[in-house]
C-alpha cells in the first residue's frame, strides 16, 4: 500500500512524457513510409542500396531541417510585427529556398554517382508520387 | 597479458577519441549559414530501467554449517542504465560512394543486487559504472565495436568501506556478408559467468534485423526475434546474468576468518525466457520477460584470505552451491530523449543499433530493445493526419 503514490506518480510521470514525444513520433513516422514506398518503387541492386540510403538520408535530414526552421520562425513571429521582423523572415525564406537549391545540386550529383541519372529522375518521379499518395490517403479520412 | 592488451587498446580508444572531438571542418555554404537545428547523432539517449527477480529457493536442504545459516536464496536485481552519444564523426569518401561515421558514447549504470538469504541481514549490493563506447561504420560492411565499462561494487547495507574496483571491455569487429547473414568475432573481459572471464566472442545472425531473424551472440545470448511492426516485438532467447559483488562480513558469513571486512559474492545463472516488447510513440517502450532460470551457481570466497596461502590459487571457494532451476520474472522501462538522424535502409547502422544493443551496458547483459531499426509500413494502412506531413508539402501540392 505503501508503494500506490509512488506506482502513481510514475505512471504519471511516464505518460506526460509520452505525451510530450507524440507529436514527434508522429512526424517520424513518415520517414518510414517514404523510406517503403521508394525502395519498393526504386528496385535498387544491393550494392547501390548501400550507397544510396546513407546519402539520401544526409540530403533528407538537412531538407526537413530547413523547412522546420522557416516553419518554427513563421510560428514565433508575432501578430503585431514590425517592419524589420517581416523582413528578416522574407530574407530567411529567400535563403532557405536558395539553401534547398544548393542542397538538391550537391546531393544530386552525390546521388547520380550512386544510381545513375536514369534511376534519379525516378526518384524525383517516386517523391512527387508518394506525395500525391499521402495526401489522398489523407483527403479519404 | 591479456590484461595489458585490454589497457594498451583502452588507451588507443581514448586517444582517438580525444583526436576525432577536436576535428570536424565544415565548408560555408548557404545551408551553413542559416544553422537549422539537424540532429547531431544517429543514437539516442537512452535511460531504461530493469527489474529482475526469482524467487526463494531451499540452501538448508544440504548439511553444511554455511548452507543451513543461509536458509534459503532469492534474488532481487534493479538497473538503471543510460548511453548518451557524446560526439559522431562522419566522412563521405570523394565520389559519395563510402560514407563511414563513428560513434563515441557515454554509459552508465548503476545495479542494485539483493541476494536474500533467510539466515542472515539482507545485503545491498551495489555495482556503479560509467563507461565509453565507440562504434565505427567503415561504410563497407564492416563496423568496429569497442566498450570500456569500469566499475566499483559496494556492500552498502553496514557502511561502504568494502569497495573493489573492476573493468569489463569488449573489442569486436562485425561483418555484414549480406543483409541476412552477419558475423562478429572478438573478445571480451565479462564477469557475467561470475567472475573475471577473458573470452572470445563469437556471434552469427540470419535473416534481416527488419525482419525474423536468429541470433547467436556466444558469449552473450541466443535470441530469435520476431519484429510485428514498429509497435511490438517478441523473442525467444537465452542468456547468461551474473557477475561479482563485494559482500559485507559483518555478519560473519566468512566464520573461517571473522577480521575479513569483505569478501565477494559471485553468481551467475542461465535464463531462458520470452519476452514482449512494446512502444508507445518513439520515446517510451517497455518490456516484460518471464521463463526459467538454470544453472544457477552461487559462490563466496576472499581474495586477500586465499593471497595469504600461497598455495592456493586467488578464487578457492569458501562456499559454493549449485542451484536448482526456477521461474524468473523481468521487466523494464525504456526512455529514449532527443532527435536522431535518419538511418532508414542504411543496413549498416542498423547493425550499430543492433550490437549497441545486444552489448548491455556495463556488462549487465540487458538489452533496451530494438525500436531504431524501422519496419517498412504501407501509406495505405497508416493513419495519417496534417501534422504527420508538415515537412512533405507546399502550398500547392493541393
Amino acid at each position: 500500500m505503501r508503494k500506490l503514490p509512488k506506482i502513481i506518480f510514475t505512471i504519471c510521470f511516464l505518460i506526460g512524457l509520452f505525451n510530450s514525444y507524440q507529436g514527434y513520433a508522429q512526424r517520424e513516422k513518415i520517414e518510414v513510409l517514404r523510406h517503403s514506398y521508394i525502395s519498393k518503387k526504386l528496385e535498387l541492386s544491393t550494392t547501390e542500396s548501400e550507397k544510396f540510403w546513407p546519402v539520401y538520408n544526409e540530403y533528407q535530414d538537412k531538407l526537413k531541417a530547413l523547412k522546420r526552421n522557416l516553419r518554427q520562425a513563421y510560428k514565433n513571429l508575432p501578430a503585431n510585427f514590425t517592419d524589420k521582423e517581416a523582413e528578416d523572415l522574407i530574407n530567411l525564406e529567400n535563403k532557405t529556398k536558395l539553401a534547398e537549391a544548393e542542397l538538391f545540386k550537391t546531393y544530386s550529383d552525390k546521388i547520380k554517382a550512386i544510381i545513375g541519372i536514369n534511376k534519379l529522375l525516378k526518384l524525383q518521379v517516386y517523391e512527387e508520387e508518394f506525395k500525391k499518395e499521402v495526401i489522398n490517403a489523407l483527403k479519404e479520412k | 597479458m591479456l590484461s595489458k592488451i585490454s589497457n594498451i587498446i583502452s588507451l588507443c580508444f581514448i586517444q582517438g577519441f580525444l583526436a576525432l572531438f577536436c576535428t570536424e571542418i565544415n565548408a560555408q555554404s548557404i545551408y551553413d549559414t542559416i544553422k537549422p537545428n539537424e540532429p547531431k547523432h544517429f543514437f539516442n539517449t537512452v535511460v531504461f530501467f530493469d527489474s529482475y527477480t526469482k524467487p526463494k529457493q531451499a540452501l538448508n536442504d544440504t548439511v553444511d554449517y554455511l548452507n543451513e545459516r543461509l536458509e534459503t536464496y532469492a534474488v532481487k536485481q534493479r538497473v538503471l542504465a543510460f548511453y548518451l552519444p557524446l560526439h559522431t564523426a562522419k566522412e563521405f569518401n570523394k565520389d559519395s560512394s563510402i560514407y563511414s561515421n563513428t560513434h563515441y558514447l557515454l554509459t552508465g549504470n548503476l545495479v542494485q543486487l539483493q541476494p536474500k538469504f533467510g539466515g542472515i541481514t539482507n545485503h545491498n549490493l551495489i555495482k556503479a559504472g560509467i563507461g565509453l563506447r565507440m562504434i565505427h561504420n567503415t561504410g563497407k560492411k564492416g563496423l568496429w565495436f569497442i566498450d570500456i565499462s569500469p566499475f566499483y561494487t559496494t556492500d552498502v547495507t553496514f557502511g561502504n568501506d568494502n569497495g573493489y574496483f573492476r573493468m569489463s571491455n569488449s573489442f569486436i569487429y562485425s561483418h555484414n556478408f549480406s543483409e541476412k547473414f552477419n558475423l562478429r568475432v572478438g573478445l571480451t573481459k565479462s564477469f557475467l559467468w561470475g567472475n573475471r572471464n577473458y573470452l572470445p566472442y563469437l556471434g552469427f545472425r540470419f535473416g534481416k534485423l527488419d525482419k525474423v531473424h536468429f541470433s547467436l551472440q556466444i558469449p552473450k545470448n541466443m535470441s530469435l526475434n520476431i519484429p510485428l511492426n514498429n509497435k511490438l516485438r517478441f523473442s525467444l532467447y537465452t542468456k547468461p546474468q551474473g557477475g561479482m559483488f563485494t559482500f559485507s562480513n559483518k555478519d560473519s558469513v566468512y566464520y573461517f576468518n571473522r577480521e575479513a571486512n569483505f569478501f565477494f559474492l559471485t553468481r551467475y545463472e542461465l535464463l531462458s525466457g520470452l519476452r514482449f516488447d512494446a512502444a508507445f510513440g518513439n520515446n517510451f517502450s517497455f518490456y516484460i520477460a518471464l521463463g526459467t532460470s538454470s544453472r544457477n551457481k552461487l559462490t563466496f570466497y576472499s581474495e586477500k584470505a586465499n593471497a595469504d596461502r600461497p598455495n592456493l590459487p586467488y578464487k578457492t571457494y569458501f562456499f559454493e552451491r549449485s542451484l536448482k532451476p526456477t521461474g524468473f520474472l523481468n521487466f523494464g522501462l525504456v526512455l529514449r530523449f532527443g532527435k536522431t538522424k535518419n538511418i532508414h535502409g542504411n543496413r549498416n547502422l542498423y547493425e550499430a543499433m543492433d550490437m549497441n544493443n545486444t552489448i548491455g551496458v556495463g556488462d549487465n547483459n540487458i538489452a533496451p530493445g530494438m525500436f531504431s531499426v524501422p519496419i517498412d509500413e504501407s501509406v495505405k494502412r497508416s493513419k495519417l493526419n496534417l501534422a504527420d506531413i508538415q515537412d512533405l508539402i507546399d502550398a500547392n501540392d493541393f
